[in-house]
């Protein structure tokens, strides 16, 4: 898009309010330890008056920085009786994040390079070993069969749901500790097993919750030894020895 | 016994889905002086290169790992039925250089030093494994606090963390950019 300003790249070109500014620092050809407030303010603000509504989900960190750059330019404005010191410029904070953001911007940049020829080389990826150290070739159930499995039990749990007083209350996070730490002790986890131990049915729901989860995010695998055999859940091992 | 240093180290490294680190097969090759180990790696390297191997012997994160020779791509891809391995985005490479040069860095830090929220591209890393969680900062809150991996040594080929850009190199590039007199424009 051109207009008076030269050429407008669309907000969502940047990564955020650092990176336009660091943009417009550039573009103006200015000293960033020693940044015109004014000029870049109001080339900053041109950025996003060029939009029709900001989203405030993912642009409001740029109405804060330029509320930043309006406070700076007002702190700078203020009459002083003696001459500023260089620790109170008003900039000087802003300038330091920008100059640790700038870093980090060039160390992405050559980062970019590396990542260019490393993305064409493959490494091997092993399936994750079982429990035990002659382990028959396990397989990986789906999201079905374990749903299949699940709904089985809580059929039955759910008649058994009605002798139990209200357990005590989980929450996710509690309950994905807890199936880390028992699948940490024991290596795996018999799922059969595992549901029926819970004393409730909110209890299982949502440790099938949490399960799905753990698997979801490749923390934790499931699989059988053979169809219709037990499904057992272990960690993933971690890539790091 | 010594001729077979070096099919020994191959083997192992073979079998091994991580960078095999030389302590670990010092510890095992009990027979060889650590100086043997290494002086043959350094053999096997050269004999993989020499021959022009479709697979490579490479030191990274800290040990040795056998990885594909990067002209074998197209073929290794269509084998895999892979498309094409996806490039990190520009938000997630922001947030894991931030991460790996403060770490371990909170979640707050990281979106300070970015000026942006950054739960979202810590949530790919963490997916990609290319970050982890390695406990909770004792201040209010106790937030999580982040490092990168192995994986993530790995994946730009770095040895060790000693290995990501310095601060010359990064000086060099912005002495670059501040010279060049074209128009900037932001990555993608």
């Amino acid at each position: 898009m051109e207009n008076s300003y030269g050429y407008q790249v669309s907000l969502e070109a940047f990564q955020g309010p650092l990176d336009l500014l660091l943009f417009l620092i550039r573009k103006k050809k200015v000293d960033i330890h020693d940044i015109p407030i004014a000029i870049i303010t109001r080339e900053y603000l041109d950025y996003l008056e060029h939009k029709d509504r900001i989203n405030l989900e993912n642009e409001g960190e740029f109405l804060l920085v330029a509320a930043l750059l309006i406070h700076i330019k007002s702190q700078m404005l203020l009459p002083r009786e003696a001459a500023l010191e260089e620790e109170k410029d008003p900039r000087r904070a802003l300038v330091e994040r920008l100059l640790d953001y700038q870093n980090i911007k060039a160390a992405c940049s050559i980062l970019r390079e590396k990542e260019k020829g490393r993305i064409k080389s493959w490494r091997r990826e092993f399936p994750p070993r079982g429990p035990a150290p002659d382990d028959t070739d396990f397989m990986e159930v789906s999201l079905f069969d374990l749903a299949e499995m699940f709904f089985a039990l809580m059929k039955r749990q759910a008649r058994r749901d009605i002798r139990v007083i209200k357990g005590k209350e989980y929450s996710l996070k509690e309950k994905t500790r807890e199936l880390i730490a028992l699948l940490r002790k024991n290596g795996y986890l018999d799922l059969r097993e595992y549901f029926e131990s819970q004393t409730s049915l909110n209890e299982a729901l949502l440790a099938f919750l949490c399960l799905l989860h753990l698997i979801k995010n490749r923390v934790v695998m499931a699989a059988q030894e053979s169809l219709f055999s037990p499904i057992k859940a272990w960690l993933r091992p971690e890539p790091e020895t | 016994m010594k001729t077979h240093i070096a099919s020994i180290l191959e083997a192992l490294i073979f079998v091994s889905q991580d960078p095999v680190t030389l302590e670990k097969l010092a510890d095992l090759m009990s027979d060889f002086t650590r100086e043997e180990i290494e002086q043959a790696l350094e053999e096997l390297r050269s004999k993989f290169d020499v021959r022009e191997s479709g697979v490579r012997l490479v030191r990274s994160a800290g040990g040795w790992l056998f990885e594909t020779a990067p002209e074998i791509d197209p073929w290794i891809r269509r084998f895999l039925r892979h498309d094409r391995k996806s490039r990190l985005s520009p938000a997630a490479l922001e947030t894991l250089s931030s991460i790996a040069y403060n770490q371990p860095a909170t979640l707050a830090e990281i979106s300070a030093l970015r000026g942006v929220d950054s739960t979202h591209s810590l949530k790919t890393l963490l997916q990609k494994k290319l970050v982890k969680i390695t406990g909770r900062r004792k201040s209010p809150g106790k937030p999580l606090i982040y490092r990168t991996t192995h994986r993530f040594l790995t994946y730009f080929g770095l040895d060790s963390l000693k290995d990501l850009p310095s601060q010359e190199e990064i000086a060099k590039i912005l002495d670059e950019e501040k010279n060049d007199d074209s128009i900037p424009k932001p990555e993608e």
